[in-house]
């Protein structure tokens, strides 16, 4: 699955590269961004630029590579000691505390994060990770063989700290390799950092002032990372009327919102997951129900990100023409997270960067869509599937089943675009869809061929 | 006989399940092609009596082969005979002896598979045809079966070579061309991180030792797992992205010094080989480069530091950092990051600077000239395939004269080369230590093959 998802996912520069069979060390890598110059936590740090950009200072315990591999990160080793427990082996007590603080937060009630789900496995539902010395003890309170993935999840790294991912701040817009990174040192001494626009980015690009571009729209230079960011339009049953999906649903055309209102890397969503875990056609719009008396709904999106705001506005006009009036609030994204679990809302567009799994990824969303209840039900069967393509292909299939019964109307998922110069080697994206910068080296221009750029 | 076909004899009799510790339990390559074969030669259909000629390789692989292929015939009511003469008599001789039908055979060892090609042909001279050798109409049908090679291949293939004509007496040998014939030797479920070989077991053939992360693997001159350890200790406080360490055979008694740079220090490891296991009998607190040759590890990153310590304690500092070291007494190779090696003719010598290596670079007599010659594997990142020469160090400048020998390797990333004397001749095999795409590594065993 994930193979099939990630095929996009390569390695960089194939031109020959004289280097005696092994990767370089050394060298600063210039990259520009179309993200904010400041994030947040990683819990809502979950654009897949965000995801990335945080990356670089702080990382969740392992990572998943395009093949399906596990590789700690943060940690030292994951293993099971028992079949229903996980040892988690950390360099130090300070980064275990870090983890088990983090995770526990997830679920505290001034903070509820969807990707508590993640946890949801754990005995107590991971409401109290504790460490004991550099190791974290997770005990299962059901057969879970994708905790492990799970636990790769962005929104699981702890807050950054001066040891908490491959790279360190170093001043402003410079990021230094951190020798001491479990994983092992990144092959760049340094990476500089360049905050900017779209229009910026292709000056830069043009002018070639940058090695590595992130959140460059497709084109045919271009990787593009899973799209795994999944968006969807969170409805409260109890505020709108019965057969509002069937309005929304016979009002949007998902192929216009991907094509007209979203920047891409884009794709319409039909399903509950993202077409890279639940590949599926598209469904027949059904017929616009009656209508009614006017009535008047209030749409809260993201106000840090262009496309909520272009997509709740095209909505504000479609619905109109179903007999609603449509308020737009932005919100901050952690005001629209306590919203979301608290249930106050009328019409939401909430965006979930998931898991690249589909048994984790539908926890998630039945978190997100307020069905925490189904969790219980849901996730032990999946579990009890010891074969990883069973455990998937029933994730899907219920996902499929539950779609009606989930307040969350998929709209679009997308992925990060980037694009690496030539002497850029080794630049390879996660199943998450992320870009792995540590493992990115720089060959001799020589050998590169060097130009390469369009 | 000698006593090294006696050992070779006994070597195939333990081969059994082979040794690929990936692969343990699969039958030998000989037997399997056997087997695929026969099915080859029922499905013709040849008729019975059948008589088989095989030409190619060594006449003891044949030998071995012609024996396996006729108790598979056997097996299936073919009654099989194999034909002692040479190719062109063979149609002849099979009708001598009553053959209704005759497989003509000829065997090689190629890239990493050995090879069976011919045809099926029938014997019977239809009476009308008088003296004139006529064929029947059927059986017909040419074969082609191939399957992967095993050390035992190599073996049985490299018997007949100069080297393997009785013991060697000390002192350079004769000179002889390099013709490599190559096999898995083992496989192993993830990376490797450093290869080496020694005698562990006092038995004057070597070993194959091979680190991984966090295991250290011993195998037997066949590519059976003799034993195998977790490492264990206090994790580096810098580690490398990739596996790597270093891995020597030292002597005296006879230890393995293994260091991972998972590990804040390495350890060092006696082979019980009665039990099958490593045993714990020390600390490291410096890189073996060599039997005792010393080093340290750049912290975080896959090379050495230029300061070594020599046999003789004596300290040099080599041009650059390194990332794969050799020593064939008095040379000494060192391979530096950007595809450059420094090359000492002596310790005291200023070394030349070689250029064009890859990381997996050895020295090593394999011409038995009495001097080592340069093993090394391309210079590219990723090589497809990649390619093994073997490089005469008699001229000024080894890497400006055409390869001794050179073949491509099977499809991964070649970065560890050693040499070895697998069979007591005192002469080297070579073994390639590459990272497969999947994860996992593989050992590849070149030895001299039949001319």
């Amino acid at each position: 699955m994930i193979r099939s998802a990630l095929a996009g996912l390569v390695l960089l520069a194939s031109a020959p590269t004289l280097a005696a069979s092994r990767p370089r060390y050394g060298g600063e890598l210039r990259a520009a961004h179309a993200g904010p110059p400041e994030i947040g936590e990683p819990a809502l740090a979950d654009t897949p630029m965000e995801a990335a950009l945080l990356g670089l200072l702080t990382r969740p315990v392992c990572r998943v590579d395009s093949d399906g591999r596990l590789h700690p990160t943060l940690a030292r080793e994951l293993t099971r000691p028992v079949p229903q427990a996980l040892r988690v082996a950390l360099p130090s007590s300070a980064s275990a505390t870090a983890v088990a603080r983090a995770w526990t937060r997830l679920s505290s009630p001034d903070a509820p994060s969807p990707y508590r789900a993640l946890l949801y496995p754990l005995r107590g539902e991971g409401r109290q990770v504790t460490s004991s010395g550099p190791t974290l003890e997770l005990a299962l309170a059901f057969p879970w063989p994708d905790l492990e993935r799970s636990l790769c999840h962005p929104a699981l790294a702890p807050p950054p700290a001066p040891a908490s991912g491959p790279f360190s701040a170093a001043g402003r817009g410079v990021l230094e390799a951190q020798p001491a990174w479990p994983e092992g040192r990144p092959y760049l001494d340094r990476l500089a950092l360049t905050a900017t626009d779209e229009r910026g980015l292709t000056r830069l690009w043009s002018a070639r002032q940058v090695q590595v571009e992130l959140g460059t729209p497709p084109d045919n230079d271009t990787l593009t990372g899973a799209a795994l960011y999944a968006t969807y339009l969170a409805y409260s049953p109890r505020k709108v009327p019965t057969d509002f999906r069937q309005a929304f649903e016979s009002a949007i055309d998902r192929d216009d919102l991907t094509r007209l209102f979203v920047k891409g890397p884009a794709v319409p969503m039909p399903n509950l997951l993202p077409p890279a875990l639940l590949p599926q056609g598209p469904r027949a719009r059904p017929a616009a129900p009656p209508m009614g008396t006017t009535r008047k709904v209030t749409l809260a999106y993201d106000a840090a990100l262009a496309d909520q705001r272009a997509v709740a506005e095209r909505i504000q006009v479609k619905l109109h023409e179903q007999g609603y009036t449509v308020a737009l609030e932005p919100q901050s994204r952690s005001a629209l997270r306590g919203r979301q679990a608290r249930g106050d809302f009328e019409l939401m567009l909430s965006a979930l960067l998931l898991p690249p799994i589909p048994g984790p990824a539908l926890a998630v969303v039945l978190e997100a869509g307020g069905r925490r209840d189904l969790l219980g039900v849901e996730l032990p069967p999946i579990g009890a599937l010891a074969d990883a393509g069973a455990r998937d292909a029933r994730g899907r299939e219920r996902a499929l089943a539950l779609a009606p019964s989930v307040p969350l109307i998929p709209l679009y998922a997308q992925g990060l675009g980037l694009r690496a110069a030539p002497e850029v080697s080794g630049l390879v994206l996660d199943a998450q869809g992320l870009p792995v910068l540590e493992g990115a080296w720089l060959s001799p221009i020589e050998a590169s061929g060097g130009g390469g750029r369009q | 006989m000698s006593r090294f076909l006696l050992s070779l004899f006994l070597v195939l009799a333990s081969a059994l399940p082979s040794g690929a510790f990936a692969a343990e339990g699969d039958p030998p390559a000989t037997a399997r092609l056997a087997v695929a074969v026969a099915e080859a030669i029922r499905a013709a259909p040849a008729e019975a009596p059948v008589a088989v000629s095989l030409s190619g390789s060594s006449a003891e692989l044949r030998r071995a082969f012609g024996t396996l292929l006729a108790s598979r015939l056997a097996a299936q009511q073919l009654g099989p005979v194999v034909l002692e003469v040479p190719p062109e008599r063979a149609e002849a001789t099979a009708r001598e002896q009553g053959a209704r039908s005759l497989v003509r055979l000829t065997l090689d060892v190629e890239g990493g598979e050995l090879v069976a090609r011919g045809d099926v042909l029938g014997t019977w001279v239809n009476f009308w045809s008088g003296r004139t050798p006529t064929r029947p109409p059927k059986p017909a049908a040419a074969v082609a079966e191939g399957v992967e090679a095993d050390a035992a291949v190599l073996a049985l293939a490299s018997v007949g070579t100069p080297s393997n004509n009785g013991t060697p007496g000390p002192g350079p040998q004769q000179k002889r061309p390099v013709r490599l014939l190559g096999a898995v030797f083992a496989r192993l479920e993830t990376p490797l991180a450093a290869l080496a070989t020694g005698d562990l077991d006092g038995d004057g053939r070597d070993e194959v030792a091979a680190l991984t992360a966090r295991e250290v693997f011993v195998f037997a001159a066949d590519g059976r797992l003799l034993a195998r350890r977790e490492l264990e200790g206090a994790p580096a406080t810098a580690t490398t992205r990739e596996p790597f360490g270093a891995l020597a055979v030292l002597t005296g008694p006879p230890r393995l010094a293994a260091w991972s740079t998972r590990y804040a220090k390495g350890e060092v490891l006696t082979l019980d080989k009665a039990k099958g296991t490593l045993r714990a009998a020390g600390a490291l607190d410096a890189a073996p480069l060599g039997t005792l040759e010393r080093g340290t590890f750049v912290p975080g990153q896959t090379v050495f530091a230029p300061e070594v310590r020599l046999a003789d304690g004596r300290a040099i500092t080599v041009p650059a950092p390194f990332g794969a070291a050799s020593f064939a007494s008095p040379r000494m190779l060192f391979v530096h990051a950007d595809g450059t090696a420094s090359l000492y003719a002596r310790p005291a010598s200023a070394p030349s600077r070689l250029s064009g290596l890859g990381v997996g670079s050895a020295l090593g007599d394999l011409d038995g000239d009495g001097a080592p010659e340069l093993i090394t594997t391309s210079p590219l990142l990723q090589p497809s395939p990649d390619a093994l020469r073997v490089l005469s160090l008699t001229p000024d400048a080894p890497m400006a004269h055409e390869p001794l020998w050179q073949g491509t390797l099977p499809p991964g990333r070649a970065l560890f080369v050693v040499t070895a004397d697998l069979d007591g001749d005192k002469r080297r095999e070579v073994v390639v230590g590459s990272w497969k795409p999947d994860g996992t590594s593989e050992l590849f065993l070149l030895r001299q093959g039949a001319p």
